[in-house]
Order: structure tokens, then C-alpha cells, then sequence
């Protein structure tokens, strides 16, 4: 089932955003952790799809937490107590406490900030936006272009079929893959331009350019209180990191 | 209401259409504009929407007169501009091509049709009322949750008119609405219409053909080559004799001899025994509808992360009851040398797929498919092409070349013939099919008929024996029907096999020798061998 | 003749928030000196709180206020075509990957609508397709200023007619990626202490087996890849523009003033003889 939304989409990433920035700021790996397993755990637990945003995590997260690893476990110079000599390779302490303690960085920002996006409501931002007073042209162009992945995607494969059903073969040689690349994304691109240039007349047609505040078709999620909240949270993380930074070791 | 008066609209490259034509439309009224490719429908639907092109480099003399209110154009750099928004509130314009006129934004119908009001400032409540009502006038009301990205045809076409509407212009004008359109979305659409035209706003439909019924009061404007041949009531426009002028009644057979009788010991080209399929249940392109009116249902599916930001969170849109075309079960089908074969049924009963099992697009799960004497197995669908030809219904998605006369002759090249031999008989093809003028123009500039009759000339260049072609006749004009139908005849005559999935039953009845009928994946019982109708054997 | 039904005398759109401009580019070179010039000193190897935070903001903050900037100077036709390029973005990785390819290639699109609808489209379109990456893939998001110098610079190229021949793009494709890894790097070593796939850190690895420091190694790396990927993508959207109908690009300002494509297409539509002289190359009269 999925999680009923109780904060507007704003206040949501917002705070998202702030939890990284206190990580990157206190930049202590007890902490890191802290965040990771108090917050980002029971949060994609409580999420209501926490298989997919736990392979969304691993996906996204797990080839660069292992070549970190590798790359820093086995190349190091500077540090000093060695592990291991391996010849070209030499592991050191230094280096495993880099990896583990980057590493840990990495994991709580993917983990934070995937986590919010994808709880996240695109439809519900959008409006929050609007009903914020945001730029009408970033709403149209961040809407627009989500809403575009997946028909660019599905389009894309389309034209492969039928430039399959023409003769294409694709070879193993970077150079028939280029070709068969260009066999496919001239047409796209053409389709692509041609829906373009009509959505630019529809948006002229539209009142698109028109310079009166910009109205939402979905309720406002917001509310006075969040917005105190934001600006509370934001006051609260820019004092924190400040008196941190200046007294902390 | 609003009274256009060109004299003259001349294109970048010279062409010059629409001299001395005139057309006023009037609240509550019907008019239809027929006219064959390249005799400036689409030019005239675009005036009548404000849209001039003094930016697109063509220039526009003539005047049009919208409530009282004149603006002249003398084809010079300081006409006035019109200005869109304004224009649109009082005739609001339907273009071709339903994609190309969604925002992409919405999440919703409800979201989509708001659009234009929302972007005047229009408030939350008063937005909800328009919505409402619009979608109540045009049978929208169950679809306002749905996403407008995976509406069916003719779902999407009704939600653009909608989107068009919302701020009840005087009039509305529509560029070949119907195209693509089963006859049951058609219908919808039609209806649609007719409701907005009760409640008096004044409706222009471009289209090739005239329709054989249309609303009380029907006036037809055809157009020939850009100049005016006829304007009058529907019914004197059936008696006119407009097929001269290459304007043909909807729903008319092609004019075109009956077939030949196929040689019963010819060989067979096309066998499919017991063929069996399933769509793959989540691929992005697997679950592709059968028909392409509804390929738009397709489920799509890309990243993790986007059908996720979508969906998530809210209980507020339910999934969409968009559903993807059956698969086919235990069809059997044989197909012999000089043979055409039609295969007819509604949206969604499995015709392309049944099609694309002929070029290897889709491997059959159960049962066999052998085409030209090889079985279909496990070979690169690429190295099929020269066997079977294939005509999709979507045309923009084969083409991808410079000029004509490349495209055309890429399917010999990619056969092995050799550049300069593929060049000629590509160029032979050409002017065999009348577009030997436009060897050397970029397949995307030509209109829509012209670019499907390039798909065409595609595959008669490749010379596959086999043509699988799926929707040929959509949105054709009157003499490019005939001529494909003659196309038909003749590579059959010469010892090729057909076989085309159709809604349009006259081309059908009139080219194929039988017709085959698929209902949810299988053969209908009963009539797998039906007789082409009006024809002895 | 002011009717309501048409428009006042051109006015052009909107004039640029040039300060915002001004101060999103100088905060992205100033964050871009610090980091390499200063090193603050606790980055013997990459780690650090500083480093990142201004690593964050300086680069994040930059590219925030270019857009602010630029987005209300952009016309409907400009803006139609960037939600395109970013999705092109995002997408092609995919039909890339269906087709067996090894290269990212994600920044088509970006150079696509550089060279169609000019710099400012190009820049505004790297940095919103990296944020907007950031929903699906959070290492995106600090590479939006980096995404948005590819951009800018390949608009610059067109203008100065880099597109014009085909065997200039892959030049400029060089120079820009080489531009482009050099940015880069600092954000992939103070953000993610320079993780990456494994190719790129097999590539950082033979670096700092040599004794390089992190960010040496990384510019290294970066100078070598990106180049490389930039390379191909001029040349694939070279290639993708030669292909598109003329009246397509000529719907493009920017594209036709500059003439961008030279005499291939995009030239005024008078029958003028550099047209007919390099037009199609299809050799038929």
C-alpha cells in the first residue's frame, strides 16, 4: 500500500536535501551511520514500496561502492601502514578507512535523496510549483521532459523494429553500432522535431507566453505552517553548520 | 463569423496554393474541406487558425475577417503578426497528429485540458468547473484520472479537442481527425463534434475524403491543386463527379480491376501451422498493441525511476485500463504465390502481430512460420528483409534518409546489390510510382501521402515476394488508393504474396481474394477461407 | 493598426537576467579555482567537509542561477525543444545499451539543442537534464554544472561554425570534453572521493599506482574519457543535424542566423549557390 502523503513535495525534498547537507557537514562516519540506519532504513521500510526503492539503492549505489572499494583498497599511496603488498597493488589501512568512510557518504546520499525522489509525487510537485509562483517555463520543461523518458524510450524501440524489418543487422564493430545508432535516432529525433514545432504553436494557441501568474489544475499541498517549517529547517541546518565548522575539531 | 480571403499562399520552395479561395464559416455550422495531397487543406485549416507563416519563410496575401474585425496580409515582412492566444480563444485549431499538440506536463486528461486556462490565471475552481464541463460535452468525464499519454486513439483525439475547446471558441477547426482511427473511435469523435456543433460553435474538418454522411446542412469545400473546384451542400458534392479531381467518397472501393484468379498449384509463399504467441508481459515494446489506432496503450516501462515518480504515493489515479493486444492462438494460414490475402477485426484482436510473425519481428511460441520456403527461427530479424516486405502503419518510423532516391534505394543496397544498380532501380521505382520529381527531397518534406508512398516504393525496390502491410490505406487520398491497389495486382500478378491487415472493408473487398477475420488472437470459425464477398470465384 | 487580434511590432523576448548569468558563472569558476587551487588541506587523499559542502553549492548554486538567468530570455521555440533533448539524455543510455553500445553518449541531447537553439538553450538544458537525472540517479545531481559548460561550450562551437564540416565536430568535441573532464574530476573526487564504473577506475587506478594524488589521477582519467565520449557525440549529432529536413532547422533562429550547418541546410531558402553546392550531396539534379 502505498504511504498516504501528508507533507507538500517541497517540504519533502527540501528536507531530504538539508539531512545531506548536516552529513556533509558533521562528516563523521558514527553519524553517517546514524542517518542511514534511524532514518533512510525505517523510511524505505515505511515507504510502501521498499523492495523497489531497496533495488533502486543497490542498483544505483552498489557498482560504485564496490569500485570504490577496489580503487582505493588497492591503491593508495599515501598510506603508510601496509597490509598487504601485491606487488603493483599494495592495501593499506589508510585506504580502507577512505573507501569504508566514502562509502558510507555515498550510501546515505543515495539512500536520502532516491528515497525522497521516489516517494515523490511528480504531478504533485509540478503544482506545488505553480501554486508557489515558480517559473512557468522550468514547470513546462521539467513536466515536459519527464513525461517524454518513457515515450522517447518507446518510440525508440519501435523504430529499431521496424528498422530491423528494413534489414538492419547490428554487427559487433563499434562502427556498425554508430550506424545502427544513426539508423535510429535520425528518425526519432525528426518525429521528435516535427511533435516540437507543433507543441510550439499548441503552447502559442495555449496562452503559453501569457505573463499573468500561472493557475493549477491540482489542490495546493501546502500550507502556511510548512512553509514556517522550510524556512525554519533551512535557519536551523545554516546556524548549525556554521557554529560546527567554526568550533569542531 | 469568420471569412477567409486568400489570394495567393506561396511555400518557401515556390509552391504557391490557395488562389482566389474563400471560405466564411458561421456559428453552428458543418464544412467540410476535401481535397487530394499537396491541394492545401492543411494550408487553408492553418489560416483559418491565425497561422500565417511569415515566420516559416512563406508569405500570405489575401485578408481574414474574424468578428467584424479585418487584418490583411500583403506577403511582405511588416504584416502583422497575429497574436495566437487571442486568436485561439475564438477559433481553436486541431492540427494532425495528436502527439505533437499534448503538453507532455499532464499527468491527467483533467491536468491537459486545464492547460490553456490555467496558463491565463484562471483560479483552481473556476479551472475545475471548465474542465468539467467540457468533459462532460464530450464523453470525457470517466477519463479525467487517466494519464493522456496512454489514451487509445481515439480517447487521445477526443481529449485534444477538448484541450482545444475548453475556452468555447466560436469555431473549431480540425485537420484530418479521423485519421488512424478505428470506425468506432470515429464514431466518438464524430459525436463529439456534433454536440459542439449544436450548441452553435461553427466546425471546418480537413480530410482526403468526403465523408458519405456527415450533419444535417453539410457543406463541402474541394479543393484541387490548390484552387477551388467545388462548394455546395454534401449531397451535390457526391453527384459533382469530384473523382476527376481526385477527391473520393469514404468508404468507396478503390477503382481498380478484380483480381486474378490465383493458380491453385502455384507455391505456397506464406505458412503459419498451429502459431501460437504471447506478449512478453512488461518489455516496452513487447506489449505493443496490435493496431496501431491503439498502439498508444502500450504500458510503458522505462528506468526504475520513472513510472515510479508517476504512480507513487497517491491512490488518486488508479491504473489505467489500458490493455495491450491479445496474442494469436493456434492460427493457421497459407498463402500462396499471386495471392492477397486481407485479415480484418477490431482494435486490439492480434492483426500486426499476426503480421509481424511474417518478417521475424515476433518469433511464434508455439508452431511454425515459413515465409518464401524458410522457416522463421532463431535468424537476426534484419536478414529477413529481403523475404518479406514490410509496410508499417506508422510510416515516420522507417524513414531515416537524406533525399528520397537514398531512401529507396537503401533496401537493395542493404540486400547486396550493388550502389549505382540500387540508385537506378530505385529511381525506376520512383517514377513508377509518380514521385519522380521528388528524388531529391527529403523523404520528411513531403506530405503524408507522398511519405507513405516512399515506404511503399521501399518495399517495391527491395523486391521481397512477400508485403505484410499493415493499415495501408489509412489517411490516403482517393487516387493513391487506386494506385496501390493497382501496386497490389501487379506484384501478385508477377508471382508475389499479400497479405494486409485493413479496417478499410471496401479496399479489402475490392483487392483481396479472400478475407481472413481475427478475433482476440484466433481465426474466427467458419470463415478462414471466406471468398472475397462480390466476386465469383 | 493596433488590432487585439495581433501583436505590437516585434519586441523580441524577454532581455536576460545577465547578473544572474554573471554571478552563476563566476560562482562555478570560483568554486572550480578554489577546489584545485587552494586544495583545502585536509584532502591529502579527497575526504573532507569543506571540499564537498563548497564542492555542493558552488557548483549546484552556479548552475541554479544560470538557469534562473537564462530561462526567461528563451523563446517557445527554444524551450519546446529542451524537455526533447533532456529526455533524449536520459533515454538514449538505454537504446544505447539495446543496440550493445559502449559509451554513455549522454549528452546528445545537450549538444543537440546547442547547436539547434544556441548556447543558452544548451547550457540551461545540461544543467536541468542532470537535475532532473538526479530523480532516478542521485550521482547526477552534483554534475549539473559540468553538464551545463558542455552545453554552453557546444553552442559556441556551432555559432563559430564548428558544424559546418563534418570533420570540425570531432575537433570540438576534443577541446569541449577535454574542457568538460577537467570540471568534472573535483566534483567526483570531493563529492564521491572519485567513484565511478569500473572502466573509469581501472583508468584512475593505473594513476595512482604511478603516485598520483586522487584529483591528478581524476583529471587524468577525466581528460581521457570525456574527450573520447564528447568525440563521438559531435559527431553523432553532426551527423543527426546533416540528416534533418532543412525546414526543420530553419524553424530555429538561432540555427539560421548563424547558419550553423553552413550550406547543408538551415541556409535562407532562396536557391542560393553555396546550396546548391554542398546541399545533400546526393550528386541528383
Amino acid at each position: 500500500m502505498p504511504r498516504r502523503r501528508i507533507y507538500d513535495p517541497l517540504t519533502e525534498l527540501l528536507a531530504a536535501v538539508l539531512l545531506v547537507v548536516l552529513v556533509l557537514v558533521v562528516d563523521r562516519w558514527q553519524f553517517s551511520l546514524a542517518v542511514l540506519v534511524l532514518v533512510v532504513v525505517p523510511a524505505v521500510l515505511l515507504s510502501g514500496r521498499a523492495r523497489q526503492i531497496g533495488l533502486a539503492i543497490t542498483l544505483v549505489a552498489g557498482p560504485l561502492l564496490i569500485s570504490s572499494l577496489l580503487l582505493h583498497g588497492l591503491f593508495y599511496p599515501e598510506g603508510r601502514t601496509v597490509l598487504a603488498d601485491l606487488g603493483v597493488a599494495r592495501v593499506t589501512a589508510e585506504g580502507l578507512t577512505f573507501a569504508v568512510r566514502m562509502g558510507l557518504r555515498m550510501a546515505v546520499f543515495t539512500g536520502v535523496l532516491l528515497t525522497a525522489a521516489m516517494t515523490l509525487d511528480l504531478p504533485d510537485l509540478l503544482a506545488s510549483m505553480t501554486h508557489r509562483g515558480w517559473n512557468r517555463k522550468l514547470v513546462f520543461i521539467v513536466g515536459s521532459a519527464v513525461g517524454l523518458i518513457p515515450h522517447v524510450a518507446l518510440r525508440g524501440h519501435r523504430i529499431t523494429r521496424a528498422q530491423q524489418a528494413r534489414g538492419l543487422v547490428v554487427g559487433r564493430s563499434p562502427l556498425s553500432r554508430i550506424r545502427a545508432l544513426l539508423t535510429v535516432m535520425t528518425p526519432l529525433v525528426i518525429g521528435l522535431l516535427v511533435d516540437a514545432s507543433e507543441r510550439n504553436r499548441m503552447l502559442e494557441a495555449r496562452g503559453f507566453s501569457s505573463s499573468v501568474a500561472r493557475t493549477s489544475y491540482l489542490p495546493d499541498t501546502d500550507s502556511h505552517r510548512q512553509r514556517l517549517a522550510r524556512r525554519g529547517m533551512v535557519v536551523a541546518v545554516a546556524v548549525f553548520s556554521a557554529a560546527w565548522l567554526v568550533v569542531a575539531p | 463569423m469568420i471569412t477567409l480571403e486568400s489570394a495567393s499562399f506561396a511555400y518557401d520552395d515556390g509552391t504557391t496554393l490557395l488562389t482566389d479561395v474563400a471560405l466564411a464559416v458561421g456559428p453552428g455550422e458543418y464544412v467540410i474541406v476535401a481535397g487530394a495531397s499537396g491541394s492545401g487543406k492543411t494550408t487553408l485549416a492553418r489560416l483559418l487558425a491565425g497561422q500565417t507563416g511569415g515566420d516559416a519563410g512563406s508569405s500570405f496575401r489575401g485578408t481574414i475577417t474574424l468578428d467584424g474585425e479585418t487584418v490583411r496580409f500583403d506577403g511582405v515582412p511588416t504584416d502583422p503578426r497575429i497574436d495566437a492566444s487571442v486568436w485561439s480563444a475564438k477559433v481553436a485549431y486541431v492540427a494532425q497528429g495528436a502527439w505533437g499538440q499534448l503538453s507532455m506536463m499532464s499527468a491527467t486528461v483533467g491536468e491537459e485540458i486545464a492547460f490553456g486556462p490555467a496558463n491565463h490565471g484562471v483560479p483552481a475552481d473556476e479551472l475545475r468547473r471548465l474542465v468539467g464541463d467540457v468533459a462532460a460535452a464530450l464523453g470525457l468525464g470517466d477519463l479525467l484520472h487517466r494519464d493522456p499519454r496512454r489514451l487509445s486513439g481515439g480517447q487521445l483525439q477526443r481529449t485534444v479537442i477538448a484541450a482545444a475547446v475548453v475556452q468555447r471558441p466560436r469555431v473549431l477547426v480540425l485537420d484530418e481527425p479521423f485519421q488512424g482511427l478505428d470506425e468506432h473511435a470515429a464514431q466518438d469523435v464524430a459525436t463529439a463534434l456534433e454536440d459542439l456543433r449544436r450548441d452553435g460553435t461553427g466546425i471546418v474538418v480537413c480530410g482526403p475524403l468526403m465523408p458519405r454522411t456527415a450533419p444535417q446542412g453539410a457543406r463541402v469545400l474541394a479543393l484541387a491543386e490548390g484552387r477551388r473546384v467545388f462548394d455546395g451542400p454534401l449531397a451535390e458534392a457526391h453527384r459533382a463527379g469530384l473523382r476527376r479531381y481526385g477527391i473520393g467518397i469514404a468508404g468507396d472501393p478503390p477503382r481498380t480491376a478484380p483480381p486474378a484468379p490465383v493458380d491453385p498449384t502455384a507455391p505456397v509463399l506464406v505458412t503459419m501451422e498451429g502459431v501460437g504467441f504471447r506478449h512478453a508481459p512488461d518489455s516496452a515494446g513487447g506489449r505493443r498493441t496490435s493496431d496501431g489506432a491503439s498502439a498508444r496503450k502500450v504500458r510503458i516501462g522505462v528506468g526504475p525511476g520513472v513510472r515510479r515518480t508517476r504512480d507513487g504515493g497517491g491512490s488518486r489515479r488508479p491504473p489505467d485500463g489500458a490493455t495491450a493486444g491479445s496474442g494469436l492462438t493456434g492460427v493457421d494460414l497459407s498463402v500462396r504465390a499471386g495471392e492477397i490475402v486481407a485479415v480484418r477485426g477490431p482494435n486490439g484482436s492480434g492483426k500486426s502481430t499476426l503480421l509481424q510473425h511474417l518478417n521475424g519481428l515476433y518469433r511464434a511460441d508455439t508452431g511454425q512460420v515459413t515465409v518464401g520456403g524458410v522457416p522463421i527461427l532463431r535468424q537476426p530479424t534484419g536478414t529477413l528483409a529481403t523475404t518479406t516486405g514490410y509496410l508499417f502503419q506508422d510510416t515516420d518510423q522507417q524513414l531515416f534518409e537524406r533525399t528520397v532516391l537514398r531512401e529507396v534505394a537503401y533496401g537493395p543496397r542493404a540486400a547486396g546489390v550493388g550502389k549505382d544498380e540500387a540508385l537506378r532501380l530505385a529511381a525506376e521505382v520512383l517514377d513508377r510510382l509518380g514521385l519522380g520529381a521528388s528524388k531529391a527531397s527529403h523523404p520528411y518534406e513531403l506530405g503524408f501521402v507522398q511519405r507513405r508512398l516512399v515506404a511503399v516504393a521501399c518495399l517495391v525496390a527491395t523486391g521481397s515476394r512477400v508485403w505484410a502491410l499493415d493499415e495501408p490505406t489509412a489517411g490516403l487520398d482517393e487516387p493513391t488508393r487506386a494506385l496501390l491497389a493497382g501496386l497490389l495486382a501487379r506484384h501478385a500478378g508477377e508471382g508475389g504474396a499479400v497479405v494486409l491487415a485493413t479496417h478499410d472493408a471496401a479496399f479489402a473487398d475490392a483487392v483481396a481474394h479472400r478475407t481472413v477475420r481475427l478475433d482476440a488472437g484466433r481465426i474466427r470459425a467458419g470463415d478462414a477461407d471466406l471468398p472475397r464477398s462480390g466476386s465469383s470465384p | 493598426m493596433s488590432s487585439p487580434l495581433t501583436l505590437a511590432p516585434a519586441t523580441g523576448g524577454q532581455r536576460p537576467r545577465r547578473l544572474l548569468v554573471v554571478l552563476g558563472g563566476a560562482l562555478i569558476v570560483a568554486t572550480y579555482l578554489f577546489l584545485v587551487t587552494v586544495q583545502p588541506a585536509e584532502i591529502a587523499g579527497g575526504m573532507g567537509s569543506v571540499a564537498s559542502l563548497v564542492t555542493l553549492f558552488g557548483f549546484l548554486g552556479g548552475g541554479a542561477l544560470l538557469v534562473a538567468g537564462i530561462l526567461p530570455m528563451l523563446s517557445t521555440s527554444s524551450l519546446v525543444v529542451m524537455p526533447l533533448g533532456i529526455a533524449l539524455n536520459i533515454a538514449i543510455g538505454q537504446i544505447a545499451g539495446s543496440l550493445g553500445m559502449q559509451i554513455y553518449l549522454d549528452a546528445i541531447g545537450t549538444v543537440l539543442v546547442a547547436v539547434l537553439a544556441g548556447p543558452a538553450a544548451g547550457a540551461a538544458t545540461g544543467a536541468l537534464s542532470n537535475a532532473i537525472w538526479g530523480l532516478f540517479n542521485p550521482f547526477a545531481l552534483p554534475f549539473a554544472a559540468g553538464a551545463a559548460l558542455i552545453g554552453l561550450l557546444a553552442g559556441l562551437a556551432a555559432r563559430y561554425g564548428a558544424f559546418r564540416r563534418v570533420y570540425l565536430a570531432p575537433v570540438a568535441g576534443l577541446v569541449v570534453g577535454a574542457i568538460g573532464g577537467l570540471v568534472a574530476a573535483p566534483v567526483a573526487v570531493f563529492m564521491f572521493g572519485a567513484a565511478g564504473t569500473f572502466g573509469t577506475n581501472a583508468i584512475i587506478a593505473v594513476f595512482r599506482s604511478m603516485g598520483d594524488k586522487l584529483l591528478v589521477a581524476a583529471t587524468k582519467q577525466g581528460l581521457l574519457s570525456d574527450s573520447l565520449d564528447k568525440i563521438v557525440v559531435f559527431v553523432v549529432v553532426a551527423l543527426i543535424v546533416y540528416a534533418l529536413p532543412p525546414r526543420a532547422v530553419r524553424q530555429f533562429p538561432f540555427a539560421r542566423t548563424h547558419r550553423v550547418l553552413g550550406g547543408r541546410t538551415g541556409a535562407l531558402p532562396a536557391p542560393s549557390p553555396v546550396k546548391a553546392a554542398h546541399g545533400g550531396g546526393s550528386g541528383v539534379a
